[in-house]
């Protein structure tokens, strides 16, 4: 049975009624987001910028100009080749960080904690690591279609305004990951940072919103969450299984054979969705809702390369 | 088994009608999943929504289908035939020959017919007694009428086949004796291969056998002589087809003689060749038919021992003279008429003496007669001739009582027993019970010429022979006696490998010797060994015989004994719809 399952288990970030505790909190300013492309921001932050000149942080040399800063000549070169090269240097610019949160009926299950407590519990840690660093954090909301969102988000003074927002969020609706997409990205069409969190479990197929994302160019990040439930059933006998979001309902005599069968599609299925990303780019995690929260960033999105 | 209504068979067709409801009222419960995208994709596989899994895995199912089947079975009224048994008595009657060791029913003909009185013996009503005759070469009780079903079966159990040709008129009559009320069964088993079963008021005869072909050796001997040992092996072909059956025989596995016995239907062969030394000879015959029991035997090679002789006697000088020299063991002379002296003797000469009744044992009376033999003698006769005399009788063979006087012999008046010479009255009488075997000269040596005459020495050769030589000629089927002399008890080892004790009992040894071949007796004073024949020249016919009108009554008495089955089905079905409801109770919500 699927249920909005209560924050028990084991004690994550939120487990004194928030979403991160201040401990989590206070490990999260140590990190920051990883842009494995150079972003181009609108305002002067932490991060390189693809826009090469007065920053602090050397990036290459190229054949002098006429009209270039003169200050930028490297004499030592000039005077060992009798030529001169201009110092390039690495714009610090900020980071548009996107997060994108499913909340679809369907990520209302799970245990110890429901699949949408965890990806809020993700989208706060994320997003707060992208405030501390100065960064532009943007956060919605989608299921059937894009919901609330929280946009304009900077620096380490909005985070009580993320986290109230996320903590807001509660599950409901039909999947359409691709109709979500498609109105983010229209609404917001910035280059940067997208991080969709999601169970992908999306009737409509999750391939067409992910694939008009890249049309955006955006440096995509998907976490699959998915509750062990759904990756080992533990069901039995003659049932009628039925749909949390669409209703739908399919009878089926579950046995030995049977959860073989599942088995089966479910491994084409997970094996599907990741071969998707690599072949187009995207990054992909996938967690179930057994890993603890703080685990997930601290661990496996460092080894995912998302934060460092 | 047949049915009272077949009809009601059609009933049966609710079975495949149940499978069908059952397919279309499968009761799933519902239960809420985040979503079914993944379920749907192992639709493909089909596995597990084949309908056929749930017939598979469904208990509850082959309950209902087992309580429909089982009424269905029911209402067809089902009933076995089988032979009815009343309330009274019921004996059961086992042929136990040779031929009933017959493999063409599977596993042998007796072991079928053990079979089917077992079951006889469980469907036997509560107090109804029971009695189990085995049908050998006497008739056996071995239990006699007992309604203790313990009893029966370890008799029936521990029954065998013996090497000999049933006495089955004997056994059927012994039978009726046992069971003598009007509402008594006597089932018989039989392959009546020799005779016909009698055909007596209650006698239901069960025939076994299909096989008519067997060739086996019918007997196996050695015969000494004075020219050395001769073996002797005689087989009969007793079926319809020539055989041609090659014959082999060895001493200790070291070949001794082989042949090729060619045999017609019908046809008996002795082949005879000399053999020497000591042992044990087996012959083997290898022809390949229904009963593989005969075609082996073994003989001894070994001379009779001879037998240690005691002379009771005032005094007789011809006698203790002709001792000396006779064929004995060893003799020995005294004038105590206590039979307990004469213990450890195997032949005790009573000369003249007058004695009490004589325990079991082997005696040459001469001129006087023990009370306890059945030849009283009635007088004395003066000057008698010896007018005839049994020439063929191994006691009188090469005797002759030609010329011989007698001045006055007793006048015996024999009970039973056989007069080997006679003139006015009997004057060589034998008499053998089994126990007590005697041969009583109705005249003292002192009161003849006899001693003065060849045939003096060759009758006590003939005479010791007789007595002490009963080891010789043994067959299956038969009890050898042999005296205790003092000794408690003794071991008997059977030509199977079976090994019995025997106790004494009035100071004789009783050995039953069931089986043809070798048997060993371990007495306190060392070993003997036995060389058993088959009972019968003709127990390796197996041809299986007619019934007889036996039959036809037993026939009869099936379709009276129709045993109604159909309760138990009804039992059947109730006890599968109990168990699908409490099942179905137990799994109420629960897994399917």
């Amino acid at each position: 049975m699927i249920d909005d399952a209560p924050d028990g288990g084991r004690a994550g970030p939120a487990a004194e009624g928030g979403l991160l505790d201040p401990a989590f909190l206070q490990r999260l300013e140590a990190l920051s987001l990883v842009s494995r492309r150079r972003v181009r921001g609108r305002q002067r932050g932490e991060r390189r910028s693809l826009v090469r000149g007065r920053g602090i942080e050397f990036d290459d040399y190229r054949a002098y100009e006429p009209g270039d800063d003169y200050r930028y000549i490297d004499w030592n070169i000039a005077s060992r080749l009798d030529r001169f090269f201009v110092k390039l240097f690495s714009e610090e610019e900020d980071l548009d960080v996107r997060l994108l949160v499913d909340s679809s009926r369907s990520m209302a299950a799970g245990a110890p904690v429901s699949k949408l407590l965890l990806a809020k519990r993700l989208a706060a840690a994320i997003g707060y690591i992208g405030l501390v660093n100065l960064d532009r954090v943007e956060v919605g909301v989608f299921s059937s279609a894009p919901g609330p969102r929280l946009t304009r988000l900077r620096g380490r003074g909005r985070a009580f305004d993320l986290l109230r927002f996320l903590d807001g969020i509660a599950a409901g609706g039909e999947t359409d990951l691709g109709l979500a997409l498609r109105r983010t990205l229209d609404a917001s069409p910035r280059r940067g940072l997208l991080v969709v969190i999601s169970d992908l479990l999306d009737p409509h197929g999750y391939e067409d919103g992910l694939l008009r994302a890249r049309h955006y160019r955006v440096q995509m990040f998907v976490i699959h969450v998915l509750a062990d439930d759904e990756l080992a059933p533990r069901l039995s006998g003659e049932l009628r299984l039925v749909d949390a979001e669409t209703g739908r309902a399919v009878e089926v005599t579950v046995d030995a054979d049977a959860l073989r069968a599942y088995a089966a599609a479910r491994d084409a299925y997970l094996d599907g969705v990741q071969r998707f990303c690599f072949r187009y780019g995207i990054d992909y995690l996938r967690t179930t809702t057994s890993v603890p929260a703080d685990d997930l960033v601290l661990r496996y999105l460092r080894q995912g390369g998302l934060v460092r | 088994m047949i049915l009272g209504a077949p009809a009601a068979l059609w009933a049966l067709a609710a079975v495949p009608l149940l499978v069908a409801l059952y397919l279309l009222r499968v009761r799933r419960r519902e239960h809420i999943v985040s979503s079914v995208l993944l379920w749907t994709r192992s639709l493909p596989s089909w596995t597990a929504f084949r309908p056929s899994r749930h017939i598979e895995r469904s208990l509850l199912l082959l309950l209902q289908i087992a309580a429909a089947a089982a009424l269905a079975l029911a209402l067809a009224q089902p009933s076995l035939l089988g032979w009815t048994l009343g309330g009274g008595d019921v004996v059961l009657v086992l042929d136990a020959s040779l031929s009933m060791r017959a493999r063409d029913v599977v596993p042998t003909r007796f072991d079928r017919a053990r079979a089917e009185a077992r079951d006889v013996l469980a469907r036997l009503g509560l107090g109804q007694r029971a009695a189990l005759v085995l049908a050998a070469a006497h008739p056996l009780v071995l239990v006699p009428p007992t309604d203790d079903r313990g009893r029966l079966g370890a008799a029936l159990a521990s029954a065998e086949p013996w090497d000999v040709a049933a006495d089955m008129p004997a056994a059927v009559v012994l039978a009726s004796q046992l069971a003598p009320g009007p509402r008594r069964r006597i089932l018989v088993w039989t392959d009546a291969a020799r005779s016909p079963v009698p055909a007596l008021p209650g006698v239901a005869p069960r025939v076994l056998g299909t096989a008519s072909d067997n060739t086996g050796i019918v007997a196996f001997r050695v015969v000494q002589s004075t020219e050395g040992a001769t073996a002797l092996v005689r087989a009969t072909n007793f079926g319809a087809q020539p055989v041609r059956a090659p014959l082999r025989v060895s001493r200790d596995g070291a070949p001794v003689y082989s042949a090729i016995m060619t045999l017609g239907p019908s046809e008996t062969r002795t082949a005879s060749f000399p053999v020497s030394g000591t042992g044990v000879l087996r012959a083997q015959l290898d022809v390949r038919d229904a009963l593989p029991d005969d075609k082996a035997a073994e003989a001894l090679l070994d001379p009779a021992p001879l037998p240690s002789v005691l002379l009771v006697s005032p005094g007789d000088p011809p006698l203790e003279r002709l001792l000396r020299v006779a064929p004995v063991a060893r003799a020995a002379a005294t004038r105590d008429t206590d039979p307990i002296g004469w213990r450890g003797y195997d032949v005790v000469i009573l000369d003249r003496v007058q004695t009490g009744p004589v325990p079991p044992g082997r005696y040459l009376a001469i001129g006087t007669v023990p009370p306890n033999l059945p030849a009283s003698p009635s007088g004395v006769v003066d000057a008698p001739d010896v007018a005839t005399w049994d020439r063929q009788d191994p006691i009188l063979r090469f005797v002759d009582f030609t010329g011989v006087q007698i001045r006055q012999a007793l006048r015996l008046a024999p009970e039973s027993g056989r007069v080997l010479a006679a003139g006015p009255s009997p004057l060589l009488w034998a008499y053998d019970d089994g126990r007590l075997r005697a041969i009583v000269l109705a005249f003292a040596l002192a009161d003849s010429d006899l001693p003065r005459h060849v045939a003096f020495p060759v009758l006590l050769a003939n005479s010791l022979a007789w007595l002490g030589g009963d080891a010789a000629g043994l067959r299956a089927g038969q009890t050898f006696e042999m005296p205790a002399a003092g000794a408690a008890g003794v071991v008997l080892l059977r030509p199977d490998g079976r090994r019995v004790d025997i106790r004494a009992r009035d100071g004789v040894f009783s050995l039953p010797l069931p089986r043809a071949g070798i048997y060993r007796v371990i007495t306190p004073d060392g070993e003997r060994s036995l060389s058993v024949a088959l009972g019968s020249d003709s127990a390796g016919i197996i041809a299986a015989g007619a019934a007889g009108r036996g039959e036809a009554d037993a026939a009869g008495r099936r379709t009276a004994a129709r045993l109604a089955v159909w309760p138990w089905f009804v039992l059947l079905a109730a006890a599968a719809a109990l168990g699908e409801w409490a099942l179905a109770t137990r799994r109420h919500g629960g897994d399917a």
